[in-house]
């Protein structure tokens, strides 16, 4: 790359060069104006990177996969059912539980920016975040699904949901066959986040158990 | 605003770039940024994000959008000064606050629930099982109605309850609260005859975002 128009350097002041660069100095200009303590900002990021995440999600599901009665509230209130298992708050309210069968599959998008059930999945993944999911997936959602690795029949309804507004939505996979032996534990295993997103099914656990 | 962020039904934007075990942060600046916004509660960045020019917008990745309109939120509460941000030091002269977020505190930051819903009586204008229409607007302001929505026929699926709108909100300052439903679009209707006749799209409206069909 030339070296040579430093001059113009200055000019694009609006995206930082360092993204790295400015977020350390934008953190010890908050914290040295005291609005902020690093201590705390620890907590939030361990919060985020490994306590609320999909996980969570993940128990919902193998309890409602357990227990119809359970399952019947979630789809009915999933905000209260969800909140049977503590986990409330940040983008989770008014969460709704859509439940793929058979013939029916939904997946979840925010074409406006990145709405995303929180409590539930934690943080979105980044390619949720890309430009091309984001577009495409109201438009084409079978050819999206079927890039990330998902091929529909032709008879399988799609429901696609524009997360925009106050509701987060949050799928309940279907349930793979040559699972009834396993524990509620051993089904929450088997529950990938991207399977509550609707881009992708549970896998039918390989024989010999869930590793 | 018919901005480059209301992206919905476009095609050409490059590749979705899955993978299965993907994180929420690749960078850990990234995770640092999210925490600091978080901690000063500046509020939601969706209209500082969306007044990014679309060329910077295309080209900056999630959270360098998250920093721009964050720096520019805090310099315009005066929480910050430009000269500050650029040199990373506090002006001598100025105030020393106490962090309203401890380490203590910010776990149970974690699970308060931002109640959005308004607790008030408001009769629906719309039906369950009602026709409507996505009325034809392009509002140069915030706005959550995606433009793939408008002039469009759609049925109302579901109540939402009540909430404000927010595009007054950020426009006018006057709260105008109102029920918000759940339409489903066809493929079909959005898309043509060419989409699938089995696929459709569920999105939540404003009241006034919606006309009779």
């Amino acid at each position: 790359m030339s070296q040579t128009n430093s001059d113009h350097v200055e000019d694009h002041t609006d995206v930082p060069s360092d993204p790295a660069l400015r977020v350390k100095a934008l953190e010890s200009l908050l914290v040295e104006k005291g609005l902020v303590d690093p201590a705390a900002l620890d907590v939030l990021v361990d919060a985020f990177e490994n306590k609320v995440g999909p996980r969570n999600g993940a128990q919902v599901v193998a309890r409602a996969w357990m227990d119809s009665d359970y399952k019947q509230r979630l789809l009915d209130d999933g905000t209260t059912a969800i909140a049977e298992f503590g986990y409330s708050g940040g983008q989770g309210e008014k969460l709704t539980v859509l439940e793929n069968t058979s013939s029916v599959h939904n997946v979840i998008v925010c074409t406006l920016c990145s709405c995303y059930p929180w409590p539930v999945l934690g943080l979105p993944p980044v390619w949720y975040k890309s430009f091309a999911f984001r577009s495409r997936t109201v438009i084409d959602p079978r050819g999206v699904l079927s890039e990330m690795g998902l091929d529909l029949p032709s008879d399988v309804d799609v429901r696609v949901w524009d997360s925009n507004a106050a509701s987060r939505y949050f799928v309940l996979p279907e349930r793979p066959e040559g699972t009834e032996s396993l524990s509620e534990t051993d089904l929450a295993a088997l529950v990938t986040r991207d399977s509550m997103i609707g881009v992708a099914k549970v896998a039918v656990p390989s024989v010999g158990g869930v590793a | 605003m018919n901005g480059i962020h209301d992206m919905g039904g476009m095609q050409g934007l490059g590749e979705i770039g899955y993978r299965e075990n993907d994180t929420g942060f690749h960078e850990a600046w990234e995770a640092r940024l999210f925490a600091l916004v978080r901690a000063l509660r500046t509020g939601s960045l969706r209209t500082g994000i969306e007044g990014i020019p679309a060329p910077d917008y295309l080209r900056m990745g999630y959270y360098e959008r998250w920093y721009t309109a964050f720096v520019a939120r805090i310099v315009e509460r005066g929480i910050v000064t430009s000269a500050e941000v650029d040199s990373g030091r506090a002006e001598p002269a100025s105030a020393k606050a106490t962090p309203a977020l401890t380490p203590e505190t910010a776990s149970e930051y974690l699970s308060i629930t931002p109640k959005e819903e308004r607790d008030i009586e408001l009769a629906p204008r719309f039906r369950v099982g009602e026709s409507v229409l996505g009325r034809n607007m392009n509002p140069t302001t915030h706005t959550r109605m995606p433009r793939y929505t408008r002039g469009k026929t759609g049925v109302v699926e579901r109540d939402r309850g009540i909430f404000n709108l927010p595009d007054s909100e950020l426009s006018s300052g006057e709260p105008k609260p109102q029920h918000v439903y759940l339409v489903r679009f066809t493929g079909q209707e959005l898309w043509g005859d060419a989409a699938p006749a089995n696929d459709s799209v569920y999105i939540d409206l404003w009241e006034d975002y919606l006309e009779p069909a």
